[in-house]
């Protein structure tokens, strides 16, 4: 089994799919030479030449048309925004075009492009750089959404993602490139809308995305200590939803817990919570509890960055909470 | 070294007692002889002290919750000392627990488990908390519980009104419905309860009392009647009344009574005698026992020695011991050693009724109301202030004459009280 870090696990994806597939191709702005901003691309301009490895003008609009166009020609292009602020400028390219055209031909024409993104806090790339903006696209008809969060699932989603003939954004996080996992040698796909059980527990379930899903990971090692038994989920796929493993989960645990990086206010843990307590209402024991960034631009300054978004002490305060009980 | 509070026996025949009200949290300090909960008993409700000191580590048995004797209720020690809650659980659940399988676990999945556990009315193995801390907040009139919790209720029949919540605000959780669940039957979950049918547990008074008049329902008894003018009774009432003013007792005419029986009893000691076993025993004393109704039931306290008392004392002895019942603060010695007991219903209009013995008492006296009646007086009809008497006798150890003779005396006593001098 190798090793993959989770950056070399995005490019192992994309390298198999455009070895063994000539539609298959990538665009975005400096991954060709450079290999991308965060070196995700890194040597794939070597292997696969000009052709298939292009790089853009800094326009995300003009990259995310032109995967579109393509992919409505019939090629499966992956393009590359640099960060995920940067969607802003090919909404409507990404949310308007891609996401209705099967829908308004009435299926004549299909759209199999994904648009590979990143970001996220930890870093201190500052209030224009490093947002959490997945729930935005979820809430688009016609898009499917991808949040992976280990080496495993993101070769597995985004092979899926390359493949599915539906717009995909799939979402990479700044702090996770570097994890590592032994990976199979075969690359197995993961299905589109599965869940991913990291941890069985019995008392709380905690449904988180991207890095907190190792922040809630931590911290239910944490509540375990303090005899409380955690199970934590990952959706992966936030569109379409694997509603019924974590309705199933909280119907075992009784108690629900979501986390993301994201602000809570209308964040993806929101929906979260409203399809738990329709799905598990009378199995709730406690109110669903949400983990988030405080409602803020992040900052630049680290310890400002740190304090507005959630660390796995923040996961561990709302498993305490769902399990209170007066007089503890 | 932790000390186990353990229910005491606090008089013969007692067998379980509900812990109405825990007067520490856990984490205070208690002193010994500091009173720790208020018990409820079959005959009462009191204040129990602490029989150690240090920090009040665990409440065992939650409010509301019955307990036998001798069972550990709560734990004494040093701050910081760890309790085993779940051992402590355990002892608790013994009695009670019906063995569960430990192979049914492995069926299924561990939800399906969980589940199975549930139905069961079991804890979850992990939960170990066994606090009850106070009651569910109802301060809008909606008792606050989880769905969950309400759920399990709704399923099993119990009245979320009835359980404590231990959640956050006094939440009731699942954990709670559980609890309660493993206190009284479970319902069938099949048979669905209709709504407006309110299943109200018995209180331990409640218990006790219908026990014990079961038990008087078996004893052979004859009843005898005869109406009282009351004209003389009531001056001297209304005398006493003037005189007593100041103290802030007015004597009743029940007291005046009182005071009446326990001239007659002295009299005729036949009817101052309790049933036992051995023997009837003719006691010299006359306490007498005044049926006071509570919410949560009857309760009969006891005056004692009435024939020593002026009618001004019984009054100040009636008034301490109906005030302290209502106010759920009488001792067990209150409720005990009665002789003879009066039941009065006059000032609910009632003209006469039979009264249920009191076992081992071998009488009772029901009193009826006031009232104004035409009577034959000289060979006409004339209105006079009556009240009709009942003497309620257990047969085996009393007899008509005896029990005529009594009821004669008293007549005499309230139409001529110049008797009781």
């Amino acid at each position: 089994m190798p090793e993959l870090s989770y950056r070399e696990a995005v490019r192992d994806a994309l390298s198999r799919a455009m070895r063994e597939d000539d539609d298959v191709f990538i665009l975005g702005e400096d991954i060709a030479e450079m290999g991308g901003s965060m070196g995700v691309t890194q040597g794939m301009l070597d292997e696969f030449g000009p052709e298939r490895v292009r790089n853009t003008p800094i326009s995300e609009m003009a990259l995310a048309g032109a995967a579109i166009g393509a992919a409505i020609q019939g090629m499966r292009p992956v393009a590359e925004i640099m960060y995920e602020d940067f969607l802003t400028l090919a909404t409507e390219q990404i949310v308007n075009q891609s996401a209705k055209h099967r829908y308004m031909s009435g299926g004549q024409m299909t759209v199999p492009v994904t648009f590979r993104t990143q970001g996220g806090s930890g870093w201190s790339p500052g209030a224009q750089h490093a947002q959490q903006l997945e729930a935005w696209f979820v809430h688009i008809p016609g898009l499917k959404v991808i949040f992976a969060s280990t080496p495993t699932d993101v070769r597995g989603l985004l092979w899926s993602a390359i493949y599915d003939d539906n717009p995909v954004v799939f979402f990479e996080h700044r702090t996770l490139y570097g994890i590592k996992e032994d990976v199979p040698e075969e690359l197995e796909p993961i299905p589109i809308g599965q869940a991913r059980v990291h941890r069985e527990g019995e008392d709380v379930t905690v449904i988180a995305t991207g890095r907190l899903v190792h922040e809630s990971l931590a911290a239910a090692k944490e509540a375990e200590e303090q005899g409380v038994s955690v199970e934590v989920i990952d959706p992966r796929t936030l569109q379409p939803l694997d509603e019924q493993a974590l309705i199933a989960s909280v119907k075992k645990t009784n108690r629900c817990v979501v986390a993301h990086e994201a602000v809570t206010r209308m964040g993806f843990g929101a929906e979260v919570a409203a399809v738990i307590q329709y799905g598990a209402f009378d199995w709730l024991d406690a109110p669903v509890e949400r983990v988030g960034a405080k409602f803020t631009p992040l900052p630049f300054a680290p310890v400002m960055e740190e304090w507005c978004v959630p660390h796995a002490a923040d996961v561990l305060a709302a498993i305490q909470r769902t399990v209170q009980r007066n007089g503890d | 070294m932790a000390t186990e509070i353990k229910l005491p026996r606090l008089g013969q025949g007692m067998e379980s007692g509900t812990i109405v009200k825990w007067l520490k949290s856990e984490g205070d300090a208690v002193e010994k002889g500091e009173p720790l909960y208020e018990l409820d008993t079959d005959k009462v409700t009191q204040e129990v002290e602490a029989d150690a000191s240090g920090v009040l580590l665990k409440i065992a048995v939650g409010e509301g919750n019955e307990a036998e004797v001798g069972k550990t209720i709560a734990v004494i020690g040093e701050a910081g000392e760890k309790v085993e809650a779940k051992k402590l659980e355990e002892k608790a659940e013994e009695s009670k627990a019906a063995k569960v399988e430990e192979d049914e676990q492995e069926e299924g999945s561990p939800g399906a488990a969980r589940e199975a556990e549930r139905e069961r009315g079991r804890e979850p193995a992990h939960i170990t908390e066994v606090t009850e801390i106070r009651p569910a907040a109802h301060a809008d009139g909606r008792v606050k519980a989880s769905p969950l919790a309400r759920r399990i209720a709704r399923e099993r029949g119990l009245d979320l009104a009835q359980i404590r919540g231990t959640g956050p605000e006094g939440r009731v959780v699942a954990e709670d419905v559980e609890r309660a669940a493993t206190g009284a039957p479970a319902a069938p979950a099949a048979a669905p309860v209709a709504a407006e049918v309110e299943v109200k547990p018995l209180s331990s008074i409640q218990k006790t009392v219908a026990r014990r008049m079961t038990e008087a329902w078996q004893i052979p008894v004859f009843q005898l009647f005869v109406s009282a003018d009351m004209t003389r009774a009531l001056e001297i009432r209304r005398r006493l009344v003037e005189l007593s003013a100041d103290s802030g007792v007015k004597p009743t005419i029940s007291d005046l009574l009182t005071k009446v029986c326990a001239a007659a009893l002295m009299g005729q000691r036949e009817l101052n005698a309790l049933w036992t076993e051995a023997g009837i025993e003719l006691h010299p004393n006359a306490n007498v026992g005044l049926a006071v109704a509570l919410p949560e039931g009857l309760i009969v306290p006891v005056i004692r020695q009435c024939e020593r008392l002026s009618v001004a004392e019984i009054a100040t002895a009636r008034a301490d011991l109906v005030e302290r019942a209502r106010a759920g603060k009488l001792r067990r010695e209150d409720l005990e050693g009665g002789t003879f007991t009066i039941s009065n219903l006059g000032m609910f209009g009632v003209e006469r009724f039979t009264a249920v013995l009191n076992p081992p008492q071998v009488a009772i006296l029901a009193v009826g109301a006031v009232q104004e009646k035409p009577v034959a007086r000289d060979g006409e009809i004339v209105v006079r202030t009556m009240m009709d008497l009942m003497l309620t006798c257990d047969h085996r150890a009393v007899n008509g004459a005896a029990g005529a003779g009594f009821l004669q005396a008293v007549q005499s006593i309230l139409e001529e009280p110049g008797l009781a001098l």
